[in-house]
């Protein structure tokens, strides 16, 4: 099925953004060159729809991104006549050409300083403050990302992307506290969030299994309760959710190899762990859930088609190394 | 199950159109008959349409419900971890609308703009990326973030 151009495609396969750039001479076509603004004209000409414009901001980007620098340049010249040079958003795309269109580290630091005299004129245009977080990410100066990212969530702090953002920037340099605060800033600002919930478990997941970390002391059990509740509260929120289902099963592996060796546990804390037939049964209940979904996804049943077949390929392979390690979980 | 639905709702298309016809063939005959009655005289019987007539109108909007009913799509699920399984399992495919076609505001799971974050896009890395899965043939690496 051909990917939507109403959605945005950072997230598609390089075939799929492929397939996106490859229409855009038929979309450019098809849609007229110019939509004049004023209302005179809109009573004699066809009207426009928000559509178009979503259509062509996701063209832009799947055509930059396979290198398709006519097209893009096309669709942002359709941009700038109908939204004007001074549009916040339109700046923000003209920048993303620029970036992709410099060819070594001096025209990017131009690139830069453009975005800085943009924010001299008027702090406030968070499109290019992201651009620019985004450039100096790019250009390896993640400290400096960082440190601009948490002025502009001083300035904006409801701003999930950015916290997601920063939460990623912080698990980059490794600083699992900063980066799990941040995310679960994300979470206060979308509560429903199943994937940022398993995302957040992931991150505690990591944070418990670092190699600083150790093993027995109190953060390392903390943050394994905490990403055993975070991937069970993505199951609550998502039925049949493969990645939090992976998750739970991880981690409750995890806690049942520490407490076969070590009995001792049980702080009076509000991060204790359930009790071992508890974890038992989730673990039992994950690993069901699990070889269902690889089941149906892997015969391509009707109504399992939604699932990436990477994660059920890692989903089998967890399966499979559980299945032969299982003699000493089970003892 | 589409034939099923098709096939009851044709046929109850049909007997309506029968009773239709049933009740236009009854009001020419009164009518005759009323033109009739006025040179004999008899007595005026009420033009009142048959039972069976409006039995087999009320039975045939019963059966055309009942086929389209079965031809419409399930309804959305109004639960939100059963909405977002679906989105999970089934991806475009579980909301598609009667023509087949995936529903307009199908967005897939609206909270994965979080984590792909399109304002911080790396437009780079991404090219870098495209351009090394171009080279190895354009099969492998979809690790694409």
């Amino acid at each position: 099925m051909a990917p939507s151009l109403l959605h945005p495609p950072s997230q598609l396969s390089p075939a799929a953004a492929l397939q996106l750039s490859q229409q855009a001479p038929a979309v450019l076509q098809s849609s007229p060159s110019t939509v004049s603004a004023s209302p005179l004209s809109a009573l004699f000409s066809a009207s426009e729809s928000p559509e178009l414009w979503t259509k062509y901001e996701n063209l832009l980007l799947s055509c930059l991104r396979t290198g398709d620098e006519r097209a893009a340049h096309q669709c942002l010249e359709r941009l700038v006549a109908r939204f004007g040079d001074d549009n916040e958003r339109v700046m923000a795309f003209k920048g993303l050409l620029k970036e992709a269109d410099a060819a070594n580290n001096g025209q990017l630091e131009l690139v830069l300083k453009e975005y800085d005299q943009i924010l001299s004129d008027n702090d406030t245009n968070i499109p290019i403050t992201k651009r620019r977080i985004a450039l100096l990410r790019s250009l390896g100066r993640v400290s400096d990302a960082a440190s601009s990212l948490v002025r502009l969530l001083d300035f904006s702090p409801t701003d999930a992307e950015a916290w997601s953002e920063l939460a990623e920037i912080y698990l980059t340099q490794g600083l699992y506290a900063q980066a799990i605060y941040a995310l679960e800033e994300v979470l206060v600002l979308a509560p429903n969030a199943w994937n940022i919930h398993a995302r957040l478990g992931e991150m505690q997941y990591m944070a418990a299994t670092a190699p600083g970390a150790g093993t027995g002391a109190g953060p390392y059990r903390k943050y394994l309760a905490e990403a055993l509740k975070r991937f069970a509260r993505s199951i609550e929120l998502c039925d049949d959710y493969l990645r939090g289902y992976y998750g739970l099963k991880l981690v409750t592996s995890k806690v049942l190899k520490d407490s076969a060796g070590s009995a001792k546990q049980n702080e009076a804390d509000e991060f204790s762990l359930p009790d071992p037939a508890t974890i038992e049964r989730l673990n039992e209940l994950a690993t069901a859930k699990l070889s269902e979904i690889v089941r149906h996804a892997a015969a391509r049943d009707p109504g399992w088609r939604g699932y990436d077949e990477l994660e059920v390929t890692a989903a089998r392979e967890l399966l499979n190394k559980d299945a032969s390690a299982l003699p000493e979980v089970v003892r | 199950m589409t034939w099923i639905s098709k096939t009851i709702t044709v046929f109850g298309g049909l007997l309506l159109a029968h009773a239709c016809y049933s009740a236009q063939e009854h009001s020419a005959l009164q009518s005759l008959r009323a033109a009739t009655s006025t040179l004999t005289s008899s007595s005026p019987t009420a033009a009142a349409l048959p039972v069976d007539i409006a039995i087999e109108t009320v039975v045939a909007t019963l059966v055309i419900l009942l086929g389209l009913v079965l031809g419409t799509r399930l309804l959305r699920p109004i639960q939100w971890r059963v909405w977002a399984g679906k989105i999970e399992r089934e991806g475009e495919e579980g909301f598609v609308d009667n023509e087949g076609e995936v529903n307009k505001d199908y967005v897939g799971n609206p909270y994965r703009i979080l984590e792909t974050r399109p304002g911080f896009v790396d437009i780079r890395k991404q090219r870098r990326e495209f351009a090394q899965w171009v080279k190895n043939g354009g099969s492998g690496g979809a690790g694409a973030q």
